[in-house]
């Protein structure tokens, strides 16, 4: 079986007093696109700066494609393709030297993919890079990061800046990327930037992963937001029993309630018990969830 | 690949480099057009004799010498204070910059994610440092090896040559330090003040320890000293210019092992 693209055991940082990233253990598998998602401040970004040993664990250890991030932190690097959350790039140059450097740093590159890349992203080439606009900037950056086709691509926030145009080319980039065997682990804060692409998510807050799903399993999950409205009075109770149902507002005749996927079936049975007007069921908000992931046990510790 | 950033590192100052250059070789024809005017010239022997020992040793002025000779002159006026101070502050300035100072602007996340050791990183980023050093150095020597016939300097080529050499040395040894601390904390105003203080406490030391008796046991700790005074009048100390390159080389090697350790700063 082949080493999972990154696997992480214990995996802590601590900065003094704050504990930036607890006992992570995560584990993505060759092949498929990953979302790390999480509110600012979480970790994602020292997850990622401790998978490329660019800081160090305070305890546990990383692995990259099978090789342990600190040990062989040059052949792991030598795979992996790289877009900073802020990324920095040296702004007397024009981005054609910009990527002729990087492409030496690296020991050389695929020409041809790189060619490809700039013209599908429509970088502008031969400009200082300090006049170009953050989006044109954060074309180099992806550029760079998928030019020597690399078996994983460590991407954070990858699509800040980009116009919704290219947001979709990026997203197709990433799709035949994952066809193409290779693995994608995308950071990210905002649900909208991986959830049509990636197969699993992780969710992590305050340093601590606290769910990973499928992103299907993930919808099944969220909640529907429901709203029946029946010809007679009805006991709202009757659907508040319901497993996973939760009530909200409702009067004599109409009843609000959220509930997952599951629960809709015996829903729809009870309601047929009466004279039904109006039902209403709007589709899965997977932001709710997300939103009540962040939240859950902040207040708790 | 490592050696890229030894390239980046040259074509990012390239423009600064050559603003020193220029200026170096400017300011080597402003001294040497002014020497004709008071070359042989008595009464200018007899005001330096009477300036006090503490300027004169400042001053690069030696005891035998005077300023009414090629030699004398040159190293009162350039290699006594000027030459090195130039050559240190785009030595230290450099230093500080390539590391410290890509750091603080948060340059260097990108490279280091690259498959490139960080020992190898510091290395490639010293030898650009060399680089811009010895160019400056030669500029300098070039300058003065052409000024020499035009103005009657009637300087020694191999005490010249050795003098530049030295220069460079002293160049290396802070440019280096400058790059090691930024290796060991992340911190451009470190790399920057901490060279730049030792400089300024060497030179002291070098110039007044045979008048302060106190200061005398410290000579051996500046690289001023160790190189010699008055290079084109007495020559340089060969075995004090070794010991401030092996001195360099140390500084440099911890620099490499110290950026190992640490967590990268990220802004």
């Amino acid at each position: 079986m082949a080493a999972p693209a990154i696997e992480t055991r214990g995996l802590t940082k601590v900065y003094g007093s704050v504990r930036a990233v607890t006992e992570l253990e995560l584990r993505v598998e060759a092949g498929e696109v990953f979302g790390y998602l999480g509110p600012n401040g979480a970790g994602k970004s020292t997850t990622i700066r401790m998978l490329l040993d660019l800081i160090h664990p305070t305890s546990g250890a990383a692995s990259v494609l099978g090789l342990d991030s600190r040990r062989d932190g040059v052949e792991a690097r030598r795979r992996v393709g790289y877009l900073p959350g802020d990324l920095r790039l040296n702004d007397r140059m024009t981005a054609r030297e910009q990527l002729d450097s990087l492409a030496r740093l690296r020991g050389g590159v695929d020409d041809g993919l790189r060619g490809e890349l700039c013209d599908r992203f429509g970088v502008v080439l031969d400009r200082p890079i300090r006049q170009l606009s953050k989006g044109n900037r954060q074309k180099v950056g992806v550029v760079q990061a998928f030019m020597h086709r690399p078996r994983l691509l460590v991407l954070d926030e990858p699509t800040s800046g980009l116009d919704p145009l290219l947001q979709a080319e990026f997203r197709s980039l990433v799709r035949e990327t994952a066809a193409d065997g290779r693995t994608v682990f995308l950071s990210s804060h905002s649900l909208d930037e991986v959830q049509h692409v990636a197969d699993r998510i992780g969710i992590i807050r305050a340093g601590r992963l606290v769910d990973v799903d499928a992103v299907g399993r993930l919808r099944e999950r969220a909640l529907r937001h429901v709203a029946i409205v029946f010809a007679e009075p009805v006991d709202p109770e009757r659907f508040g029993r319901l497993d996973g149902v939760r009530l909200e507002i409702s009067d004599r005749t109409t009843v609000r309630l959220s509930a997952p996927e599951r629960a809709i079936d015996p829903i729809v049975k009870e309601a047929s018990r009466h004279a039904v007007v109006d039902f209403v069921s709007q589709p899965a908000d997977l932001e709710e969830l997300f939103l009540e992931l962040y939240d859950e046990g902040s207040d708790g510790g | 690949m490592a050696a890229e950033l030894a390239r980046r590192g040259l074509a990012d100052h390239r423009r600064a480099l050559a603003g020193w250059c220029v200026g170096i070789a400017a300011y080597c024809l402003l001294v040497a057009s002014i020497f004709p005017s008071i070359k042989g010239s008595e009464a200018i022997t007899t005001l330096v004799r009477n300036y006090p020992d503490a300027l004169k040793s400042l001053f690069g002025i030696s005891s035998a010498g005077d300023l009414s000779s090629g030699a004398g002159f040159i190293d009162a006026e350039l290699f006594s204070l000027i030459l090195p101070l130039l050559v240190l502050v785009l030595a230290i300035g450099s230093g500080a910059r390539t590391l410290a100072g890509e750091e603080e602007a948060g340059r260097l996340e990108l490279v280091l994610a690259y498959p490139v050791r960080r020992r190898d990183a510091v290395l490639a980023k010293g030898a650009a440092v060399a680089a811009e050093i010895l160019l400056a150095s030669v500029t300098g020597l070039l300058a003065l090896l052409v000024l020499d016939p035009v103005f009657g300097l009637g300087l020694s080529l191999g005490r010249l040559a050795a003098a530049m050499g030295a220069l460079a040395a002293l160049g290396l040894l802070y440019g280096w330090l400058a790059l090691a601390l930024g290796a060991w904390v992340p911190s451009k105003l470190v790399a920057l003040a901490a060279p730049a203080g030792y400089a300024a406490a060497a030179y002291l030391v070098s110039g007044l320890h045979s008048l302060a008796g106190w200061l005398d046991p410290l000579r051996f700790l500046s690289p001023f000293w160790l190189i010699g005074a008055s290079p084109l009048q007495e020559g340089v100390d060969g075995w004090g210019v070794l010991v401030v390159l092996a001195a360099a080389a140390a500084v440099l090697g911890a620099g490499a092992v110290l950026v190992e350790r640490r967590d990268l700063e990220v802004p």
